[in-house]
């Protein structure tokens, strides 16, 4: 058998081979035209091999003619494939081009089948016979060009510059897989259609006297073609195995973690949980797919639940919920338990799905409630044991309204007995007498609740009341240590929230150490109080005195407990200052004045959180 | 007396003063309250006889303080001082520099009138023997020197005639004076002249 025959046939099978895979391909992968393109693209090079062997083997040149007239069906298709393969493919190239190599061949079809034998002769007048290897002889064509021949060669041209064009466009993304791409298709593109195109026109117009053997490059083009399309098959499928082992080790992350995590969709429905989830809320992984997040949720924040995951969906970021608040879950038995919950979007095929890690945080409660029922114990008793050292100044602050009621009740007995009685006054004693009680009564009111013993509530807070507030319960103390005090209160102060009673007992620490402090001062003894809001946006309160100043080693360490620089006294009062500041999240410190003295600042944040650092709970401890 | 008797009252304490101040017009005293130290130093008459309800502890000047700048005054102002606690050592320090009573708030009605009004019959002697005082100073600033030299000596007990030799002149000479003096003193014996002599301190040293 001839080789020729051999060697034409098994190319002409193999592109149909390879058409036939990628047409399968295009079946599994409804969305990628490149491999149907692909597929029509080595159907008409299979096609078009035939009829150039046919050629080859013409007998006379009518035959030849009509045979090279049938071959530009399969060229014409050919051409349109590869159009249109570019264009899918490399996801390139410029469409007026495209359609112009598209227009110019389809009318080259038509001028083949309307003009001369066919569109590259006008008449063929006699065959040649080649012979070649092996003794086998082909035929090569003599005879007249058509001269529509020139339409042909300008779509040939035009696919050549779609081509270049799009490799350039490929080539300049430059991404490493798509450089290699564009060189390996666009190269093999250009050199076999410029020598395919070449050689035909140069035979056609009798130039250079051979057979046309266009197969070989056609095929070669089909090769590197179906190459790179089975490299992204390969590719395809390596990330598939790549994604099943990642899937495989996210699956046994999420399964070994301590924390329950969950999986919930766009519409809150949970569609992955983990085995934590059985620890905290007491259901099994599959009891709850496909149940609504809501279900873990107690009812009565259910339905804010529902608005705040709407909320979240629209910004969509990483963040935590529940540090700082009571954020609770509802588990399979109907109690609930404490939680706090970590919240990553994922945006996925199927939507956003929001990943929810949560844990148990109730151990940990327990714990901060124990230390903060500690803390508040300690500054209670701090408290009472302050007030012990106030109850003389105490007793003057209840003495004078006590005076004035006796004052005005004997005044008032005097006027009545007087003939006629003196009514008018009296009226107004006893409006002062009502007056003068409700004084005596705030006194024991704020004595109260300085030593009433509750856990601290935070409520917001007027700064300059509280501080007004509690000089008022020294004002007895001040002027016995003949101590002025000159207030400086800012404006428009936002609240804070803390408790009341404690602020309170930070102030009058500050205040009784600015006293005790300026106990041996010769000069003015003068207590300057200031509020403000700081810098930072949180307020800020400071007592600065005339005393000798704080050693610059020990301004630190005056908070330190059981440092104390008075002779009397344990130093647990600006120790207890700072744990009482620390949980509201609060800051505190001392500064020397440059005028002489020392100033006791601390502050607060505007809308505080009460956390309980370990440093404070070790701190009471001790 | 042409001035009227008036119960000053300083207390910085607003609702106290009220009821002080009521509590003593109540019991028909002229009462003026002052709210500070420095308040009752601009505005007080010192004319009047008067005394004064004085609270111990106030800002800026204290009870204290005001006792010790009215020293010169003090003489016919008695001061009676209120206090809330039972301070031992003010109260003794206000006692020893002449205050006539120290009472304890609240107090009782009885008690401060019988205070106060301990205070007006002091100031009362007080303004009387200050009056007696100056009346005699002022009779015995229009003597002569001569008449003063010889009233010194009858004072010390000196005879005329002694009298007469230590200051160099004749003993008929220190009778004309004598007379003289005891006309402008409006007395008639030597033993009343003696008891004003003594009264507007003239020979105290010698006299001993």
């Amino acid at each position: 058998m001839s080789w020729v025959v051999i060697i034409w046939s098994m190319m002409a099978a193999s592109s149909l081979t390879l058409a036939v895979i990628h047409l399968f391909v295009w079946f599994r992968l409804r969305g990628r035209y490149s491999h149907l393109l692909f597929f029509f693209l080595a159907v008409s090079v299979a096609a078009f091999g035939w009829c150039e062997l046919l050629l080859m083997r013409s007998a006379t040149p009518e035959v030849y003619a009509t045979t090279l007239r049938w071959a530009h069906v399969p060229l014409c298709a050919f051409v349109l494939s590869m159009v249109g393969f570019i264009y899918f493919y490399f996801g390139a190239g410029n469409a007026p081009l495209a359609l112009a190599t598209c227009a110019t061949r389809l009318l080259a079809l038509v001028l083949n089948f309307t003009t001369g034998v066919n569109i590259n002769f006008r008449e063929v007048t006699g065959l040649d016979r080649f012979m070649v290897w092996g003794g086998e002889w082909v035929a090569a064509p003599v005879g007249v060009p058509n001269p529509w021949t020139v339409v042909p060669q300008l779509s040939n041209a035009l696919l050549i510059i779609l081509v270049v064009r799009a490799a350039v466009t490929v080539w300049r993304r430059g991404e490493a897989p798509a450089r290699r791409r564009a060189l390996v298709v666009g190269g093999s593109l250009v050199l076999c259609i410029g020598f395919a195109a070449g050689l035909a026109a140069l035979t056609t117009t009798g130039v250079v006297h051979a057979p046309t053997v266009i197969m070989p490059s056609v095929f070669i083009v089909v090769v590197a073609m179906g190459y790179e399309l089975v490299r992204d098959v390969v590719a395809a499928a390596h990330l598939s195995t790549q994604l099943r082992v990642s899937e495989g080790r996210f699956r046994a992350v999420v399964q070994s973690v301590p924390t329950a995590i969950l999986l919930v969709s766009e519409r809150g429905a949970i569609t992955f949980a983990n085995a934590q989830v059985k620890s905290i809320f007491g259901y099994a992984p599959d009891e709850l797919i496909g149940r609504q997040i809501e279900d873990l949720v107690p009812s009565k924040a259910r339905g804010s639940h529902e608005t705040d995951r709407r909320n979240y969906l629209q910004l969509a970021e990483t963040r935590s919920m529940g540090a700082g608040r009571e954020l609770s879950g509802l588990r399979k038995d109907g109690t609930e338990v404490p939680i706090e919950v970590g919240l990553n979007p994922m945006r996925t095929e199927d939507g956003l799905l929001v990943l929810a890690s949560v844990v148990d945080v109730s151990e940990r409660r327990r714990i901060e409630q124990a230390a903060a029922r500690q803390r508040n114990e300690v500054a209670h008793l701090s408290r009472v044991g302050m007030l012990g050292a106030l109850s003389g100044s105490l007793a003057h602050e209840l003495n004078q309204p006590l005076t004035a009621i006796l004052s005005n009740a004997q005044a008032a007995q005097r006027f009545l007995a007087q003939t006629p009685p003196r009514l008018e006054q009296v009226a107004e004693i006893i409006d002062d007498i009502v007056k003068n009680d409700r004084r005596a009564a705030m006194v024991i009111q704020r004595l109260r609740a300085l030593l009433k013993k509750e856990d601290a509530e935070h409520r917001p807070v007027d700064v300059n009341e509280m501080v007004q507030d509690s000089l008022r319960l020294l004002h007895s103390d001040l002027l016995s240590r003949r101590v002025e005090v000159i207030a400086d209160y800012a404006a428009d102060l936002p609240r804070v929230s803390a408790d009341r009673v404690q602020l309170s007992q930070v102030m009058l620490n500050f205040v009784m150490n600015g006293c005790e402090a300026m106990e041996d001062a010769n000069g003015s003894r003068r207590l300057l109080v200031r509020t403000r809001r700081a810098p930072s946006g949180n307020v800020e309160v400071m007592v600065g005195d005339r005393g000798p100043g704080i050693e610059p080693a020990d301004l630190e360490g005056i908070f330190e407990p059981f440092i104390t620089t008075k002779l009397h006294g344990v130093g647990l009062g600006l120790a207890i200052c700072r744990t009482i500041v620390d949980s509201h999240g609060g800051k505190i410190w001392a500064t020397n004045n440059p005028d002489g003295g020392a100033t006791l600042h601390f502050e607060i944040p505007v809308s505080s959180k009460a956390t309980i650092d370990v440093g404070t709970r070790d701190r009471i401890r001790s | 007396m042409s001035a009227p008797a008036i119960v000053y009252v300083v207390d910085d304490d607003e609702d106290v003063r009220k009821a002080l101040g009521r509590l003593l017009m109540s019991a028909g005293w002229t009462v003026v309250t002052f709210e500070s130290p420095q308040a009752f130093l601009d505005g007080f008459d010192r004319a009047s006889c008067s005394c004064l309800v004085l609270d111990l502890a106030m800002p800026g000047i204290g009870g204290l303080d005001l006792q010790r700048m009215l020293e010169p005054e003090a003489r016919t102002l008695p001061i009676v001082f209120l206090t809330g606690h039972g301070d031992v050592a003010s109260s003794v320090q206000a006692m020893k520099r002449g205050a006539m009573d120290f009472l304890q708030k609240p107090v009782d009605d009885e008690i401060l009138f019988a205070a106060v009004a301990n205070a007006m019959t002091k100031a009362e002697s007080l303004r009387a023997a200050e009056g007696e005082h100056r009346r005699l100073t002022e009779i015995i600033a229009a003597l002569t020197p001569r008449e003063r030299q010889v009233l010194e000596g009858i004072v010390t007990g000196r005879l005329n005639k002694q009298i007469a030799g230590d200051i160099g002149i004749a003993e008929k000479t220190i009778k004309y004076h004598r007379g003289n003096l005891m006309r402008k003193m409006k007395v008639r014996t030597v033993a009343d002249l003696l008891k004003v002599a003594q009264r507007a301190g003239i020979g105290k040293t010698q006299a001993g």
